[in-house]
């Protein structure tokens, strides 16, 4: 078995810089470099890059601007050598070269004036153009790697400010301080940052600064904490090592936590989380009733063990492998959601479960996860899909060029496209409803890995050969690659897999990863708790990657347990988990907890396609939502609140934004009113109990938002409905404003 | 393997203040210099010329020989069978069957060399519609959020309309699909509170209505409000609406619809039974017809972007319905199609909408789009019809700071590729965002949040008078 290489391994220091350059003694006696001769590479690039010239919207751009034409950021100096030399060079009067009259605008230059003829930058330019303007010399040092100083720092005000100093370290053991050159990048806008480097915070707040300079780049990570004199640490309760990672923050950024959330809180948002679903009313008070001590933790192990919990964490993995029926048809979409379902339902070890998606090949009726490959029909979106679903890398950039801040490359992107290269497929019939769409199949086919390739590299017009992403062995070529990609990928060895999993399931119960967003993991993207992020992963592949055991974890923690309301030393933070951040409910989890309070623990609504009424959390596809011609008012309101139709690999495609026709939806339209009216539904079940209007007001409050009213409440609705001629319709204005209340459409 | 060109690789460029970052020119002590070609406007927007759109999409591409690029004088297998007869601009033909369209020809700038390369309805459609080429030629290119936001989206997300009035994009009276839904209808990655108010209603039925606009038979405004009132006393207890933007938030939005729902404003510029059956008639009696009426409503209320779209499907082989396709399939033929049912719906509507907006003062401030996805082959193919035409095809502006009675671009003797000026998809974009006084180099993210500019292009400073 391949492990994955320790190079790959030490590339994924989170929070810590991409490259550290390893120095023998003799070699770090600080030598500065000669300053001259000046070397186009080392000097001159710099000089171009910094002024902007080989930018996107200059001449960096894909037909450049005007005569000149340069690589995107310098992504390649020998072609962009070429240009300069042939046209906006002169040789033999050097100060008469174009570049440089373009540059401080002695000539007309669209680009402005980008420095003057007293600039180190013009200097440089005339030497080298006097010298004759060399690609290379001989022996020329290259650049090796970047260091930026401080790697990380958390500053205390009144400090607001500190400098990082950057140095290029060469191939023949120079280094050189290169601050000017470089390029600065906050990823969050707290900070001011001058061309030198010169860091200043605007606002109290955490900053990732990614300092380039030509192909590479080092991560500078920054924390500015509000003075706070007074600031007391409450000393909140540690229940497991998850506090004792998030705490250690706190306390160094002078923050405490919001108070625990109480029961009833706590039980609604469980139930949420674990079933998508509101608790009723009879499980609410009984567990808010309950004296148990350890009765959070028992309820945790109550719903792990409940259907609704593998319908709901189901739907999350359906929505990210591209279970749709217009590639995979009715009946692959049924197996595969099933396969998944069962999955979860059983608790298979998430590592076996995906090197089962990645290396099943077979019939799409008979062998699920085959159909994985059938959704996914070329190598590079294979590949693509695979890096991001599971290593959350996003390779999709580098399919077009080398990002300058990115680690991946064009090379990477094809070579590990290769592994995927010979797949194929025996249509053994192809039904389709849309003659027109190649793109759609219905029938059964059989995912095999055929004797042909057909990926080829755009930059060289030959089929790469095949690698693992980060690897540097080439795999040959036999089936059994995909089961060697699977062993590769799942390893706990490897630095991304246990990672991108456990943050995602952090994702899903806390609303925000430590990674975020959960597919982008990069160097100049680090979590925002490196040590927790470790300890979890460390758990997570201890315990056989167990997503029961994550969940029971992270639930345990008090961290998860923390109320919304934010204090005076959390409220401006989002990103350190000291509170919980209201969001609201995803598609399924409002429509089926508006039939379940609304129609009691049978009610479902109906999907087109679907001859029984189910759970929308339990829906195996999206082609009653996507692709209806009569859609349900199910249908409609999925789709409206967010369902992805599930044609991407990114989680971000599921959104829970709000838009003006959602809120149309809930006040004029047509499937919460109808509820409300249905006969039968809770509503006349609480008139016909002929109990006191005091407690069908109490039983419809904890019924809808999981709580008592509170004395105004109590008194504003009973009135309401004591005084109303028609009761009917008082009690659903009541459940109208109680669904539509923000505690009923915000997870809290 | 066939590889699509990176749909976002030209837009792999930097927004001015990025590029003021990354050049670092504080610190060599320099001004702000004109860093992009055509920016006439250093420092942010462009002066507003246009206060609003209306972009009238013509689904399935009218065919530019017939129409506004005619080429009396190529063989007969290129030119229209149609007479040409001089327009009020003394420059352009137009067909013998759209007499009145050719009076108000002098409104026009007419360009004549757009082009592209996307021959198929869904990928030419969402790059008409969004101002970027798709990822490929496909036709049954799908909806993603990968894909660009529609025109009115991004107005949406750079010069809203204020909260609690009119909506800054309505679409309507269809969804165009051909097969399946074209994207660029909507607000994509931008995300949804930037879709437009979508209205798939036929303004020419009697009972045209708005249904968010409407509540049910049951609920009564005062219903609703009371309804409000207690949604509001359950929201102070919990008081998520003072520490939860997120509460915040969703609040605005219920402010929002309950104001639209309670605004006489609102429901007059949806309410076509106002204007005066003349009128109404002026326009034809149409579905089309009846939406541009809505869309001059819609405008002169305060919309910003109105988007009617011709028809849903990409029709060509009815004279009842369908949009331009006139492929001449199934033993139809186009020239008694077009003269039968789009030349005639054209001719009363587009010339009564332009006089419209002219007599009522709005023509100046606001912005005629007329295209479709691509034009037709300028060779007469063997069913005596058109088949599809990227390459080069006209398209219309008028009004909203464009110049009158112009033509810009040239196309060869067969009308088939441009000779002079091409324009690009793109380019379209940006002088569409220009007139509007939105910067065309502005910064949006994408859901990979790689921050993309909203076009590409260059806006084309030709066509503004």
């Amino acid at each position: 078995m391949r492990s994955p290489s320790p190079a790959f391994s030490s590339a994924l220091l989170l929070g810590a810089s991409v490259l550290v350059c390893p120095l023998s003694a003799q070699d770090s006696a600080s030598v500065t470099r000669d300053p001259s001769p000046v070397s186009y590479r080392n000097d001159i690039l710099p000089v171009i890059t910094r002024a902007g010239c080989n930018l996107g919207a200059c001449h960096g751009a894909q037909t450049g601007k005007g005569e000149l034409t340069l690589s995107l950021r310098g992504e390649d100096p020998v072609k962009d050598h070429k240009a300069l030399v042939e046209k906006f060079v002169n040789l033999g009067a050097p100060e008469k070269s174009y570049l440089l009259r373009k540059a401080i605008l002695d000539v007309r230059h669209d680009g402005g004036k980008r420095f003057g003829k007293e600039s180190e930058s013009y200097d440089l330019l005339l030497r080298w153009i006097a010298d004759g303007a060399p690609l290379d010399r001989p022996g020329e040092p290259s650049l090796v790697s970047l260091e930026a100083t401080p790697q990380e720092q958390v500053l205390f005000a009144p400090e607001d400010s500190l400098r990082i100093s950057v140095t290029a370290h060469y191939s023949d053991g120079s280094i050189r301080d290169v601050n000017r050159w470089a390029i600065y990048e906050p990823t969050a806008l707290n900070v001011e940052i001058d061309p030198d480097g010169g860091v200043k915070s605007l606002r109290p707040g955490e900053t990732t600064v990614n300092v380039r300079y030509l192909g590479l780049q080092a991560p500078v990570n920054l924390a500015f904490v509000p003075e706070r004199p007074d600031f007391v640490w409450s000393g909140p309760p540690v229940r497991n090592f998850i506090d004792e990672a998030l705490q250690a923050k706190w306390r160094t950024l002078r923050m405490n936590p919001s108070e625990p959330c109480d029961d009833a809180t706590y039980v609604r948002r469980i139930h949420l989380d674990l079933m998508g679903l509101v608790p009723t009313e009879v499980e609410a008070r009984a567990f808010v009733a309950d004296t148990d001590p350890d009765k959070r933790a028992k309820l945790v192990d109550a719903l792990l063990a409940r259907h609704e919990f593998a319908d709901f964490w189901a739907l999350k993995w359906a929505d990210l492998l591209r279970v749709e029926e217009k590639v995979l048809d009715t009946k692959g979409v049924a197996a595969f959601h099933g396969w998944i379902r069962r999955s979860i339902a059983e608790n298979k070890p998430i590592d076996r479960f995906a090197r089962e998606v990645v290396s099943s090949l077979g019939s799409t009726y008979e062998v699920a996860p085959a159909n994985y490959y059938r959704a996914l029909r070329a190598p590079d979106q294979r590949a693509e899909a695979i890096a991001q679903i599971f290593l959350g890398v996003r390779l999709n950039c580098a399919k077009c060029h080398n990002h300058p801040s990115e680690r991946w490359t064009m090379d990477d992107y094809y070579e590990f496209s290769a592994v995927f290269d010979g797949i194929d497929y025996d249509i053994k019939e192809n039904k389709r409803f849309d003659k027109s769409d190649k793109n759609n199949f219905v029938g059964e086919q059989v995912v095999m890995f055929a004797d042909k390739l057909e990926l080829k590299d755009p930059r060289t017009g030959q089929p790469p050969k095949a690698r693992l992403l980060g690897e540097s062995a080439e795999l040959a070529r036999d089936p059994k690659r995909l089961e060697e990609l699977g062993r590769w990928m799942t390893s706990p060895e490897h630095p991304l897999f246990a990672r991108v999993q456990i943050n995602r399931i952090w994702f899903h119960l806390m609303g925000r990863g430590l990674v975020d967003p959960v597919d982008d993991f990069r160097a100049t993207n680090p979590p925002s708790n490196p040590a927790l992020l470790e300890a979890l992963t460390d758990d997570f592949v201890k315990n056989g990657f167990d997503l029961r055991h994550a969940v029971r974890t992270i639930c345990a923690s008090h961290a998860y347990q923390l109320g919304t309301e934010p204090n005076a030393t959390n409220f401006d933070d989002e990103i350190n988990f000291a509170r919980a951040l209201p969001r609201r409910l995803g598609a399924e989890q409002l429509l089926d907890s508006v039939h379940l309070a609304l129609l009691g623990p049978e009610g479902r609504p109906s999907f087109e396609g679907h001859k029984e009424p189910m759970r929308a959390a339990q829906l195996p596809g999206v082609q009653a939502v996507y692709r209806s011609n009569k859609p349900t008012d199910g249908d409609r309101f999925v789709r409206l609140f967010g369902k992805p139709p599930r044609l991407t690999n990114s989680d971000t495609e599921r959104t829970s934004d709000t838009s003006l026709a959602q809120v149309f939806e809930l006040t004029s339209g047509s499937t919460l009113n109808g509820l409300l009216m249905r006969e039968g539904n809770a509503l006349d079940r609480l008139l016909e109990s002929k109990r006191p209007d005091r407690e069908i007001v109490e039983s419809l409050y904890w019924t809808l938002l999981t709580r008592a009213p509170s004395g105004e409440e109590w008194s504003a609705t009973e009135d309401y409905l004591s005084s109303a001629a028609d009761r009917r319709a008082a009690l659903e204005d009541i459940a109208w404003a109680l669904l539509n209340a923000k505690e009923f459409l915000l997870r809290r | 393997m066939k590889t699509p060109s990176c749909p976002g690789f030209d837009n792999l460029r930097l927004s001015r203040r990025q590029l003021i970052k990354a050049g670092g020119m504080g610190a060599l002590g320099l001004t702000l210099p004109k860093i992009l070609a055509g920016s006439e406007y250093p420092g942010g927007r462009p002066p507003a010329r246009a206060k609003s759109v209306i972009f009238l999409f013509q689904w399935g591409g009218p065919s530019h020989l017939d129409m506004f690029d005619l080429k009396p004088d190529a063989p007969s297998e290129y030119r229209s069978p149609h007479k040409p007869i001089r327009t009020s601009n003394p420059d352009l033909l137009t067909s013998e069957h759209l007499p009145r369209v050719a009076k108000i020809m002098d409104r026009f700038t007419v360009i004549r060399s757009v082009t592209h390369n996307m021959k198929n309805h869904n990928s030419a459609g969402y790059y008409a519609l969004s101002g970027h080429a798709p990822p490929t030629d496909d036709q049954r290119l799908r909806d993603s959020i990968d894909l660009r936001p529609a025109y009115g989206s991004v107005v949406d997300r750079f010069a809203p309309n204020p909260l609690s009035g009119l909506p800054t994009f309505v679409s309507f009276p269809h969804v165009v699909a051909d097969g399946s839904r074209t994207p660029g209808q909507a607000a994509s990655f931008l995300g949804k509170r930037h879709d437009p108010l979508f209205v798939p209603r036929n303004p020419n039925d009697p009972n045209f209505t708005l249904p968010e606009l409407s509540l049910p038979n049951n609920l009564s405004i005062d219903r609703l409000h009371a309804r409000r009132g207690l949604q509001e006393l359950i929201d102070r207890q919990a008081r998520l609406l003072d520490h939860s933007a997120e509460a915040r938030g969703l609040d605005d939005y219920y402010k929002n619809a309950i104001a639209m729902l309670n605004s006489e404003r609102v429901r007059e510029a949806f309410d076509l039974s106002a204007e005066p059956a003349k009128v109404r008639d002026a326009y034809g009696r149409t579905t089309y017809g009846q939406s541009c009426l809505l869309a001059r409503r819609l405008v002169e209320h305060g919309v910003k972007f109105a988007t009617c779209y011709f028809s849903s499907g990409i029709g060509g082989q009815s004279i009842t319905d369908g949009g331009w396709d006139t492929h001449g399939f199934n033993d139809t033929r186009m020239y008694p199609i077009v003269e039968q049912y789009h030349f005639p719906i054209t001719e009363t509507t587009l010339p009564t909408l332009i006089y419209d907006l002219e007599n009522r003062g709005l023509l100046d401030e606001t912005l005629v789009v007329w295209m479709g996805e691509f034009g037709r082959t300028p060779k007469i193919n063997k069913n005596a019809s058109r088949d599809h035409w990227p390459n080069c095809y006209s398209v219309l502006l008028a009004g909203g700071g464009v110049k009158r009675g112009y033509i810009h671009g040239a196309s060869d003797e067969t009308a088939s590729n441009p000779i002079e000026k091409p324009v690009k998809l793109e380019d379209l974009s940006a002088t569409i965002y220009y007139l509007l006084g939105i910067d065309p180099t502005s910064e949006y993210h994408d859901s990979q949040g790689r921050p993309l500019m909203i076009s590409s292009g260059e806006p084309i400073l030709d066509v503004v008078a």
